[in-house]
């Protein structure tokens, strides 16, 4: 494709309803699928200090029925249509998906109608002990009990001040989860799951005039809500002008660093370069970390490489970059080259040919997103959320494309400054 | 509120077609492919015999320090003009490995499939395997795995793997080898299994918009310089069960959960019971409804998730059960799952859950097979267990004509509770004596395994 042409080469019709609700449909006949995908603008970032975690324990009461639809029932008619369902919460937002054979389409919708408007009668005290239950082993098996499990609850803090929407991680504390009580549940459904806070996006073997009747029947007669409070705003994050380090001792089998920046927000020219220069630090065996680190000077763990941005559209995002030291290698001395990396891309540039390789990546890597109806849905629930029109993921890969080494060149001096930098390092206990 | 509470009626199913299977014999080895106009993406998976099921009882992990070793540089190019010229197209070349087989993929463009595989093809049949570079390979894979077994998890599926199948089988050793048997590798062994088993032409498998690929050129930069090797051992391995059931205790001081493996062995890939298997496990541990994920998760609040499956292979298979739960509920969490697949075993299964399970196992196939990665998947299934073209189709049928009584025989027939070893890796200290009152069968702490 030539740089200039669309990165969503598929047809997209859009429409509202009156209560509000954005319904976007992508047409597409080649597999008797649909995915369905709901982008409610509401995760962690809205959460209020002491009500860490409770977006996400919010998401997964929403699996367990609604008025017209009992306990367990959810899981049972998606599955049983034949269909794969999931959910995710972020700092940023909730999302909720299922892609279904076709012909169930309407019960997908009217599944996800009923809990949009009727969680909260049916939500018991009962349930919401059981999925805090869950969710706390949720956080034991992905953050407690693993290695370097937490260094995203680390990092998170380190990089945004007390009170910014992204202090806190989505996962929560334990504590606050404990105390989470039922009325705020109910609370937290009746302000933001509305119609007018939602995007509904469908994608697959339908066309626009089925869907748009479909969403009018189930979702149109659901009441708005006007005074949906805003997460704090977070997009000036004041530079202190000094590092932030966090050093922790404890059961980890090898020293391992993060190097964390906030850069610009998830959406902007910013963030596009700063995109293509993660993919030319950090993005496969030619990026400038793995020749450097793990193939020149042999001091780093060679799968365990990498540097990425985490795609966060509210205020500056985080790029991270990561390495583990190889056996006998010290940390300080890890860390020293690591850092040599990054100063040098601000320094001196990028070469035409790293450029092309991170151009050539992050081209498959976009077309393998939009390959299934799905990763298609995800992304038109996105742009239209985040940035008011679904079209404009069709943006992001000529964005990309048309990156510069001079515009790497001013983003790393921008962004990547030595005195904003956020160091962790995890070291193994000295063994008895 | 105005909700709708009439619940809508499907609409007519529609057809899902698996596309055409392609199959065209091309320079000694076989190209086996399926047009999906429209895809920006095309995939082609070299498969090659060579699969961990290969390698010597001895040298556990040897194929997985090739195939690492692969992209150390080629006769033509250095590790990091390999990297360049690889990621210079926009891909990777990953590498897998299972039982049965080697697979090393590249997902590009279409317009640069061909380069694509032509660089394929010269890491996996001209590496440059200099002696030096394999060692630190290797030890770079040894601490790898070190790193990895750090973590719950590898440590509890070595125990099960070894007192399933012994460790005088290579079944009985991890797939990718442990931290210790990699480290033990010597040069020699990792280049003569790329000797032995990579010059073998194998097949490869193409998926994308055909119209713009020359399936012959592919063909030809896939098998260039391969050559035919001798006939290969294939059928099922003796296993024996366990006659008694027994606890595993792997110790992870101060671990907050404990992870679960319960499993027992079972027939191979090719049994005519796969399908009703398949919907077995399903009915217990594999839909979210499923019978464990429900009592363990949606009632008792002990776990993020628990499954189960029958992970089956060409030469032996085995029925798993893996979840991690708080450590306080370690015992009663047990307790439940022994009993569900006992209850499982004994009153099989019921047509609302057997209901559910064929829709979405048979629904499962249109949902998932969308994207070239998944139909290359799909078509390694039919390469790897020798499989015919239709069986995509027959399988969406089978399971969707299954009934209570066949499903239910197979849980009687290939559930064996009373033959489970059941490993639990955690804070042994906390959990050893409580483990002892379940009854549910001896426990022994489970040594270091190397």
């Amino acid at each position: 494709m030539g740089m200039s042409e669309t990165g969503y080469p598929w047809p997209i019709e859009t429409t509202r309803l009156d209560n509000g609700l954005r319904v976007v449909v992508s047409e597409d006949r080649t597999a008797p699928v649909v995915a369905v995908n709901l982008w409610y603008d509401v995760g962690s970032r809205h959460e209020p200090p002491g009500q860490t975690g409770f977006a996400h324990l919010f998401e997964h009461l929403m699996f367990e029925g609604s008025v017209n639809v009992a306990k367990t029932e959810h899981m049972r008619l998606v599955q049983g249509a034949g269909g794969s369902l999931n959910a995710t919460t972020n700092p940023d937002r909730t999302n909720y998906f299922e892609t279904m054979p076709a012909e169930h389409l309407a019960t997908a919708l009217w599944l996800e109608a009923d809990r949009m408007g009727g969680l909260v009668p049916a939500l018991t005290q009962e349930t919401l002990d059981n999925q805090r239950e869950v969710v706390k082993n949720e956080r034991r098996q992905r953050y407690d009990n693993v290695p370097y499990g937490d260094a995203w609850l680390r990092l998170l803090p380190l990089l945004y001040p007390p009170g910014h929407p992204y202090h806190h991680a989505t996962i929560g504390s334990m504590e606050d989860l404990n105390a989470a009580g039922l009325a705020t549940f109910q609370d937290f459904h009746s302000t933001y799951y509305a119609p007018n806070n939602a995007v509904l996006t469908v994608v697959g073997d339908t066309d626009a005039a089925e869907v748009f009747a479909l969403a009018q029947r189930y979702f149109g007669a659901l009441a708005p809500r006007l005074d949906i409070p805003p997460a704090p705003d977070g997009r000036q994050v004041a530079g202190t002008g000094v590092p932030a380090r966090e050093t922790v001792t404890g059961e980890v089998p090898a020293a391992r660093i993060y190097l964390a920046h906030r850069t610009h927000p998830f959406g902007t020219r910013g963030y596009d370069v700063v995109t293509v220069l993660a993919t030319i630090l950090g993005s496969g065996r030619g990026s400038r970390l793995y020749q450097r680190l793990a193939d020149g000077a042999r001091l780093a763990q060679p799968d365990l490489v990498g540097a990425y941005g985490v795609d966060l559209a509210h205020a500056p995002a985080p790029l991270i970059v990561t390495a583990t030291t190889r056996p006998g290698v010290d940390a300080a001395r890890l860390e020293a080259a690591m850092a040599e990396v990054v100063d040098e891309i601000a320094t001196g540039g990028v070469t035409a040919a790293e450029l092309e390789r991170a151009h050539a990546l992050l081209t498959t890597a976009w077309w393998r997103q939009l390959a299934t109806v799905d990763g298609r849905a995800d992304t038109l629930g996105r742009y239209a959320t985040q940035f008011g029109d679904p079209a404009r993921a069709g943006d992001r890969l000529p964005s990309w494309l048309s990156v510069s080494a001079d515009e790497i060149a001013a983003v790393a001096a921008e962004v990547l400054a030595p005195a904003d930098r956020v160091t962790l390092t995890y070291l193994p206990e000295v063994a008895q | 509120m105005s909700l709708i509470a009439e619940r809508p009626e499907a609409g007519p199913a529609r057809d899902y077609h698996f596309p055409a299977v392609v199959r065209r014999p091309v320079a000694g080895g076989e190209v086996v492919a399926a047009h999906l106009p429209g895809h920006r993406l095309a995939v082609a998976v070299l498969i090659l015999p060579a699969g961990a099921g290969r390698e010597p009882v001895g040298a556990p992990g040897v194929a997985t320090v090739l195939a690492k070793a692969l992209e150390e540089g080629t006769l033509r190019r250095d590790s990091a003009a390999f990297a360049l010229a690889v990621e210079g197209l926009g891909t990777e070349v990953v590498t897998a490995l299972d039982w049965d087989s080697f697979q090393a993929s590249v997902q590009v463009p279409a317009e640069r499939l061909l380069p694509a595989v032509e660089l394929l093809a010269e890491a996996v049949r001209t590496p440059r395997l200099d002696p030096a570079d394999v060692a630190r390979v290797r030890d770079d894979e040894a601490n790898g795995l070190r790193m990895d077994w750090a973590n719950p998890g590898p440590r509890a599926d070595a125990a099960l793997r070894a007192d399933l199948f012994g460790t005088q089988l290579r079944i009985g050793r991890p797939l990718h080898g442990s931290p210790a048997s990699v480290a033990a590798l010597s040069v020699d062994e990792v280049i003569a299994f790329h000797r032995q088993w990579f010059g073998r032409p194998g097949t490869l498998v193409v998926v994308g918009d055909l119209d713009r690929l020359d399936l012959d050129a592919l063909g030809a930069a896939a098998f260039a310089g391969a050559t035919e090797g001798g006939p290969l051992l294939e059928g099922p391995l003796e296993i024996t069960l366990h006659g008694g059931r027994r606890i595993l205790l792997v110790d992870r001081p101060g671990s907050v959960q404990s992870t679960l493996r319960l499993g027992h062995p079972a027939p191979p890939r090719t049994h005519p019971d796969y399908v009703p298997m398949v919907l077995a496990a399903t009915v217990l541990g594999g839909a979210f409804t499923s019978r464990l994920n429900h009592l363990i998760r949606e009632v008792r609040g002990y776990t993020y998730g628990i499954r189960s499956d029958f992970g089956l292979s060409r030469r032996f298979g085995r029925f798993l059960v893996s979840s991690a739960v708080q450590t306080a509920v370690t015992a009663p969490a047990l307790v439940d799952a022994v009993g569900e697949i006992e209850r499982t075993r004994t009153d099989g299964v019921t047509e609302p859950e057997l209901a559910v399970a064929r829709s979405w196992r048979a629904g499962g196939l249109s949902v998932e097979l969308q994207s070239p990665r998944a139909i290359a998947g799909a078509l390694t299934t039919l390469v790897v267990y020798g499989l015919p073209d239709d069986y995509h189709a027959q399988l969406r049928q089978q399971l969707l004509t299954a009934g209570e009584e066949e499903v239910s025989a197979a849980a009687a027939r290939h559930l064996r509770p009373e033959a489970l070893t059941l490993v639990i890796e955690g804070d042994a200290a906390a959990i050893r004596q409580e483990l002892t009152d379940t009854g549910l069968g001896e426990v022994i702490d489970s040594g270091e395994l190397s």
